[in-house]
C-alpha cells in the first residue's frame, strides 16, 4: 500500500491510477470525466493517467483518460454520423456510425422518424423524397427510445441531414438546395434533406 | 453403421484411470507445510502472473497465472443489447459466461456449459456488478467471459479478480477493481488460496467439524464484499475468520494487479500531453 | 425472479420502518411470516411436503431409486435436486424464463448438502460399489412471493422426513452373483435421520439493518441478501450473497449471527411439528392444497 500513498502524495499531473483509487477532495477539484464522487472525495473509476486542468474556473477539473476516447456512446442532444440502411413512409433505419468526431466500435442502430426529419411542414415529409439508403446523414439524438424502438434521431435543423449521397448513375451528388441534389455525371436532380454543413463537422 | 457382433465392445460409459487407482485424498497431511511449500494458517496466496492485453480483439483482457491455475477473460462491448424485453433502460447490462475447457480438470468435461458452469458465471456476475457503473452506459450490454484453462484450485476467486482486471482494461467504468481469495478449512488449521488437490482432498479426509471453503470478492478501497460464497461445515465464528482470512489475502493481491494494469495503461499510449 | 415495482415514498415507508423494527405486516425484523406444513401430499412419491410461507408455496416430492454410487465415494448414496420454476408460479418463468433461477436454486442446494454432516448417505448405500439409493429430490414453486430459500430448505427437510424407503435384502448365490430382494411387507421402510439437515436463512440487507423472510416489497428495497443454511448445532454448511449489491465486511458478520441464531431457533419447532403430524397416524385431518 505504501506505492498507493506515495501515489496520493504527489499528484503530479501525469500519474497514473486505478479503478476505485482516491484521487482529491471535492474541495480541491471539480470533477470531470472517469471519475465519480463517494463521500466528499473523488475516486478514479478507469484505470488511466489522471489529468487536471485549468479551465477558468476556481478549482482545476481533475479526469482519468486513456489513450482513446474510450467508452462514448450515443446520448442525447448529441451529434451523429450514420449511414441509412432502409427507408418506409414512416422513417428511416441508420446506423451510427460516429458520435461527434469519435468513431464508435459497436454497431448502433438508430431511426429518424418522418416528423423528425426536418422543422416545418412536417406532414407533408416524404422520406424517400429526404433519404436514401447508403446516404451519410448528420442527425442529432433526441431520444434513447423506448423497449420496442433504438436510438430516435432528428435532422430538423439545418445544419442536419444528409451530407454524402449517390446518384443512380453512382457519382457522389452536389447538393444545389436544401431539398436537392444533384448527379455531377447526368445532371439528374435527386430530392434529399440536405445539410448545410458546418465548418465545425467538416472533421467529423 | 452395423455393428460387429464378434467384437467385444467396450462399455458405453467410460472413466479415467487416475479416479480409481491414486487417492489423492488420503495422501495429503492434515498438518505441516503444504505440498507447494507454502505455510498453513497464514496468507500464504501463490505469487500471481498477471498480464493484460493478450486478446487484441477483444475491448479488454486480462490472463492470470498463479500456481497452475491459469484463466483468461476477455471483455467486450458496449454494444446494444441483444435482449430487448428486460432492458432497464437507464442501466446497462452485465453478461457473464465462465467456462471450462474439457482438459482443464483431470477428467474430461465437455464444451457444453453445464450446471457448475452456469453457477460459476451467475457467481462471477454478481461479485462483479457492483464494481461497475452500469448507469454509465445506458441500452448497452458489456459482456465479460472467462475460459478456464487449468484448473489449479481457487478457479472462482482467480476468475473474479482476472475479469475485473480485462473490465479495467477495456476502459469500462469501475467504482473500484474486484479481486477475489479463497480459503479452505481443515479442521483446526486453514489453507489460503487452495490448489485443486488441497480443494478436492480435504472434503474427503478429516472426520471434523470444520472442513468447508469460503470464496469471497471483495472491493478493496471501498471496503465492500461484492460476492461470497461458501460450502461444507464450519462453525460461525470459523466463517467469519474464514472471511476475514480472505479479505487480507486480497489484499496481498492488490499491489500486484495495480501494477499490471498500470503497465497495461502504459504500453497502450505515452502519457497525454498537457493542453 | 418474480419481481414488483415500488415507488419512492413505498420504499422511504418500508425503510424507515424497518429502521424502527417494525415491519409493514407487523413484524419485527426477525420474524418469519405464518407457516404451514403438510407433509406425505402426493402418495405416488417416497415422501412429499408442501410448505406455504405467506404467500409463497413449495410443493417437495422425493422419489427413491437404485443407482450406482459414484466412483469416488462407493459406499454412500446420493441425492439429486431439481427446481422447477414453471409458469404456474408466475407468468415471467413462461418457457426458458424460469430456468436461471431454477439452476440458481439448485445449485445452492447442492451446496447444501454438500457435507458430512446434514444427512448420513451412508445409510442410502446398499451394497458398497455396485447399488446405492438415489433419492430425486423435486422442488416445485407454486406461489412466488419471496424467500424462496428458505421454504424450500423447510419442505426439503419435512419432505426428507416424511421419506419411508423400502428395506432390501441383498442375498447371493453359491456362484457368488448378489440380487436384491425387496422387502413383502410394504411397511418395513426405512427412515432417514433428519435432525440435522440444515434450514437456509435469507437476510435482506434493507438500508442498514437486515430481516428474515422478506416479502417481495422488502426485497424490492433491498441491494443484496446473503443466504444462509444452518444446521440444528449452529453449524453453517452455506452461505451465499445473491442481489446486485455489495456488503461491507462488519454487517457481514452480522448477518452471519443473526442468520445462525434465527435458523437454530427454527429447527426444534419444526421438528416438534413434524413427529407431532407423524404420530396423528390416520386420524390426521388433510389439508391439501386449497387449505
Amino acid at each position: 500500500m505504501g506505492w498507493l500513498s506515495s501515489l496520493l502524495e504527489n499528484m503530479s499531473p501525469m500519474k497514473l491510477c486505478v479503478p476505485g483509487d482516491k484521487l482529491c477532495s471535492v474541495e480541491d477539484c471539480i470533477p470531470g470525466t472517469g471519475v465519480y464522487l463517494r463521500h466528499g472525495y473523488i475516486y478514479s473509476s478507469l484505470a488511466g493517467y489522471v489529468l487536471r486542468k485549468n479551465e477558468g474556473e476556481e478549482l482545476p477539473v481533475i479526469s482519468v483518460v486513456r489513450e482513446t476516447e474510450a467508452q462514448l456512446l450515443p446520448d442525447v442532444g448529441a451529434i451523429v454520423t450514420c449511414k441509412v440502411t432502409s427507408i418506409n413512409p414512416r422513417f428511416a433505419k441508420v446506423h451510427i456510425l460516429y458520435v461527434g468526431s469519435t468513431p464508435l466500435k459497436d454497431r448502433f442502430r438508430g431511426t429518424i422518424r418522418k416528423e423528425d426529419v426536418r422543422a416545418t411542414e412536417k406532414d407533408k415529409v416524404e422520406t424517400y423524397k429526404s433519404f436514401r439508403p447508403g446516404d451519410i446523414v448528420l442527425a442529432k439524438v433526441i431520444s434513447l427510445g423506448d423497449v420496442q424502438s433504438n436510438y430516435l434521431l432528428t435532422t430538423a435543423e439545418n445544419e442536419l441531414g444528409v451530407v454524402v449521397a449517390h446518384s443512380e448513375a453512382g457519382a457522389q451528388m452536389v447538393p444545389i438546395s436544401w431539398c436537392e441534389m444533384q448527379c455531377p455525371l447526368t445532371h439528374a436532380k435527386e430530392f434529399r434533406k440536405v445539410a448545410r454543413v458546418q465548418p465545425e463537422y467538416l472533421d467529423a | 453403421m452395423p455393428t460387429d457382433t464378434k467384437r467385444v465392445r467396450g462399455p458405453e460409459v467410460s472413466q479415467s484411470p487416475s479416479l480409481v487407482t491414486s487417492k489423492p485424498a488420503a495422501a495429503l497431511p492434515s498438518s505441516g507445510p503444504r505440498a507447494d511449500g507454502r505455510q498453513r494458517d497464514q496468507v500464504d496466496v501463490r505469487p500471481v502472473f498477471v498480464r493484460c492485453g493478450l486478446v487484441s480483439q477483444a475491448k479488454g483482457s486480462a490472463y492470470i497465472e498463479a500456481g497452475n491455475t491459469k484463466l483468461m477473460s476477455c471483455v467486450y462491448g458496449p454494444r446494444e443489447t441483444e435482449r430487448k424485453d428486460e432492458t432497464d433502460m437507464k442501466c446497462g447490462r452485465l453478461t457473464t459466461d465462465m467456462r471450462f475447457a474439457p482438459f482443464s480438470c483431470p477428467e474430461r468435461g465437455s464444451w457444453i456449459q453445464g450446471s457448475q458452469d452456469r453457477d460459476f458465471s451467475l457467481m462471477l456476475y454478481e461479485s462483479l456488478q457492483p464494481a461497475v457503473c452500469l448507469h454509465k452506459y445506458p441500452r448497452s450490454q458489456i459482456e465479460v467471459s472467462v475460459m478456464v484453462l487449468e484448473n489449479g484450485g481457487s478457479v472462482l476467486a482467480h476468475a473474479v479478480t482476472c475479469a475485473s482486471l480485462a473490465l479495467a482494461d477495456a476502459g469500462i467504468e469501475m467504482y473500484d477493481l474486484v479481486l477475489g481469495c479463497s480459503v479452505r478449512q481443515d479442521g483446526a488449521s486453514y489453507v489460503v488460496d487452495p490448489t485443486y488437490a488441497e480443494e478436492s482432498g480435504g472434503s474427503c479426509g478429516g472426520s471434523s467439524e470444520d472442513a468447508g471453503g469460503v470464496t469471497v470478492a471483495f472491493l478493496p478501497s471501498l471496503n465492500q464484499i461484492s460476492g461470497l460464497q461458501s460450502d461444507g461445515e464450519m462453525a460461525g465464528e470459523t466463517l467469519t475468520a474464514g472471511v476475514r482470512t480472505c479479505i487480507e489475502g486480497c489484499y496481498k493481491l492488490y499491489p500486484v494487479i495495480q501494477q499490471a494494469l498500470l503497465k497495461a495503461v502504459r504500453k497502450a499510449a505515452p502519457p497525454p500531453s498537457e493542453s | 425472479m418474480a419481481t414488483v415495482q415500488v415507488s419512492e415514498a413505498e420504499k422511504v415507508y418500508i425503510l424507515h420502518g424497518i429502521r424502527d423494527d417494525l415491519r409493514v405486516d407487523g413484524r419485527g425484523c426477525e420474524d418469519y411470516r405464518h407457516m404451514e406444513i403438510e407433509t406425505d401430499v402426493v402418495s405416488n412419491t417416497d415422501g412429499s411436503a408442501k410448505v406455504s410461507l405467506g404467500h409463497t408455496a413449495v410443493l417437495v416430492g422425493i422419489k427413491a431409486e437404485i443407482g450406482k454410487p459414484r466412483p469416488m465415494v462407493p459406499n454412500e448414496g446420493y441425492l439429486e435436486f431439481f427446481v422447477d420454476c414453471s409458469a404456474n408460479a408466475t407468468p415471467e418463468f413462461e418457457g426458458r424464463g424460469g430456468e436461471e433461477l431454477g439452476t440458481e436454486l439448485s445449485n445452492t442446494l447442492y451446496k447444501v448438502f454438500n457435507n458430512k454432516q446434514s444427512l448420513d448417505l451412508r445409510a442410502l448405500c446398499i451394497s458398497a460399489g455396485e447399488h446405492c439409493w438415489v433419492l430425486y429430490v423435486d422442488v416445485l414453486l407454486l406461489q412466488c412471493d419471496g424467500n424462496l430459500y428458505d421454504a424450500i430448505s423447510i419442505a426439503i427437510k419435512a419432505a426428507l422426513f416424511n421419506t419411508k424407503i423400502p428395506r432390501v435384502h441383498i442375498s447371493s448365490d453359491e456362484e457368488g452373483g448378489k440380487e436384491i430382494e425387496l422387502s413383502d411387507d410394504p411397511y418395513d421402510c426405512m427412515r432417514l435421520q433428519v435432525e440435522s439437515v440444515p434450514c437456509i436463512v435469507t437476510l435482506c440487507k434493507v438500508g442498514h439493518r437486515h430481516v428474515v423472510d422478506a416479502t417481495l416489497q422488502e426485497k424490492a428495497c433491498s441491494v443484496a441478501s446473503l443466504i444462509i443454511s444452518v444446521t440444528h448445532k449452529g453449524t453453517v454448511t452455506c452461505t451465499r450473497k445473491v442481489g446486485g449489491g455489495s456488503l461491507d465486511p462488519e454487517s457481514i458478520f452480522e448477518m452471519i449471527e443473526a442468520g445462525k441464531r434465527v435458523g437454530k431457533a427454527l429447527h426444534a419447532p419444526l421438528m416438534k411439528l413434524l413427529q407431532q403430524e407423524e404420530s396423528l397416524g390416520k386420524k390426521r385431518q388433510k389439508v391439501g392444497f386449497l387449505g
